[in-house]
């Protein structure tokens, strides 16, 4: 028997993983996704949702690429992986009904994957498991209010995880990162 | 174009032998357990050529993980060469082809059945440790449903019970491997059954830990830099083994964590439980060894992080 081998969909989706489970684990430490643009957020659909998982994207397109994972399209308050290219205002208010997960299930939560652009505007501060210390993120292309939105969602345990994506650039921000600067 | 051109070579498994589906399932999860360190998410934990029990959690965490690029070594009670650590190394190069090694410093993941390596980790690599129960409250509630709400409600005023009776009764805290510990100042947390002397090595490490209990089904993780505390009185402390005044038979060396190996006349020799790291001091030349955990004096290398140093 030989061993097998990656195909190109496996490789993507185990390349996408890594730069996700990294980004996470080092929150505001830059990874690499193998694509970009929209494609990153598709690649990622790809690698993380099935049939088994709910998600919600504004962006027609991408919601139209998304199903073909099978993964069924649920309004903001259920769905579990929610898909923004880009955050608006208008998204803002619907996003606080994003779920939380419960105390005895908290895992049962919202991760949000997020357009962005890294590297200029606001200069957050990060603290929090996965950082030594703190660390400093550089972010702009986010609407106003999201920041405090973010925080009124946590109550630790209970809060969403997000993700970050400029090109096929990505950041991690677990709900564990408390966040000042904006 | 014919079908033969656009779809892949036929193959007798898929890479890492679990299919994608289940891949994406335990990628899910994994990424649930780091966001909440200490945290133990349910997954479904698939068939395995292997029983449950002799490290399927584990197994299924590397499978995931690996990729062609990655490096693996695997451990059992410190030992590469234990039947059980060949058996998983070498299914797991099987199926995905990565390389193996004995070690610590050039591998990306590690798993383990029951000890975490001498040498310190770095920042990108994984330990993944198999776990036979990954609740920690069972002693105290059997009842998975009501710890559940305990661990929800951190109402963990049992344990602490158990300390204090464990003091009164025999002057010492009696948990030996698996000593609980407080993740993120938050969820009390089983660290698989690794010795006391391996406990502190989560603290603030470099590392990515995943912890994985394939027959019960759930997995945690503690990412890097996080706080993970062993639970103790303000003025009785936690304790590692006492490895003072033991001798390596192979190496000479001290202040590791020893094998004791009893001998026909009632006494006792002793040898690093850590074989990898021995196979490093007996050839010196042939390999970098990396700063460890434990220094040559026994000094764990975060100061003033084990209270107590008059070991029990």
């Amino acid at each position: 028997m030989i061993a097998p081998t990656l195909t190109k969909d496996e490789a993507d989706a185990h390349s996408v993983f890594t730069a996700l489970m990294w980004a996470l684990g080092h929150p505001g430490c830059e990874q690499r996704l193998p694509t970009g643009g929209l494609r990153a957020f598709e690649a990622i659909g790809a690698a993380l949702i099935d049939l088994e998982t709910s998600f919600y994207t504004p962006d027609g397109a991408l919601a139209h690429a998304l199903a073909r994972t099978g993964a069924r399209l649920a309004p903001i308050d259920a769905a579990h992986y929610q898909f923004y290219p880009e955050l608006t205002v208008h998204d803002l208010d619907p996003l606080h009904a994003a779920p939380v997960g419960s105390y005895a299930y908290p895992d049962e939560s919202a991760s949000l994957l997020i357009g962005c652009r890294l590297g200029s505007g606001l200069n957050l501060t990060l603290r929090g498991p996965g950082i030594q210390g703190s660390s400093t993120l550089r972010i702009a292309g986010l609407p106003e209010g999201f920041w405090p939105l973010r925080k009124n969602a946590i109550r630790y345990p209970l809060g969403w995880d997000m993700w970050l994506i400029d090109g096929d650039r990505i950041v991690g921000l677990p709900r564990t990162t408390v966040i000042e600067g904006y | 174009m014919k079908l033969k051109q656009l779809a892949h070579a036929r193959q007798d498994y898929s890479y890492g032998f679990l299919d994608e589906f289940a891949k994406r399932e335990l990628r899910r999860r994994m990424l649930k357990a780091i966001a909440l360190p200490g945290y133990q998410v349910p997954y479904a934990s698939r068939e395995l050529p292997i029983a449950r029990g002799w490290g399927t959690g584990g197994l299924q965490v590397t499978l995931s993980l690996a990729g062609p690029r990655d490096t693996i070594k695997v451990i059992d009670q410190g030992a590469d060469d234990s039947v059980n650590a060949a058996n998983l190394r070498r299914f797991i190069a099987r199926m995905t082809g990565v390389e193996t090694t004995d070690d610590t410093l050039r591998a990306t993941i590690i798993q383990s059945r029951h000890r975490i390596p001498e040498e310190r980790l770095r920042e990108g690599q994984v330990l993944v440790l198999q776990v036979p129960d990954p609740e920690p409250l069972r002693h105290v509630q059997p009842d998975i449903a009501k710890a559940r709400a305990m661990h929800a409600d951190a109402d963990y005023a049992q344990v602490w019970l158990g300390l204090y009776e464990q003091l009164v009764r025999f002057g010492r805290f009696m948990n030996g491997a698996s000593y609980p510990v407080i993740v993120h100042n938050r969820y009390l947390m089983s660290p698989s059954p690794i010795p006391r002397w391996d406990t502190p090595d989560l603290h603030q490490a470099a590392h990515l830990t995943l912890l994985s209990a394939g027959r019960e089904k759930r997995l945690y993780a503690v990412p890097p830099y996080t706080d993970v505390r062993p639970v103790e009185f303000e003025d009785v402390f936690f304790a590692v083994e006492d490895q003072r005044g033991r001798i390596c038979m192979l190496s000479s060396a001290r202040n590791k964590f020893m094998d004791e190996l009893p001998q026909p006349d009632g006494s006792s020799r002793f040898r690093i439980s850590d074989t990898g790291y021995v196979a490093k001091l007996l050839k010196p030349d042939q390999a970098e060894r990396g700063a460890t955990y434990y220094d040559d004096d026994g000094r764990f290398y975060i100061e003033g992080f084990i209270k107590n140093n008059t070991a029990v």
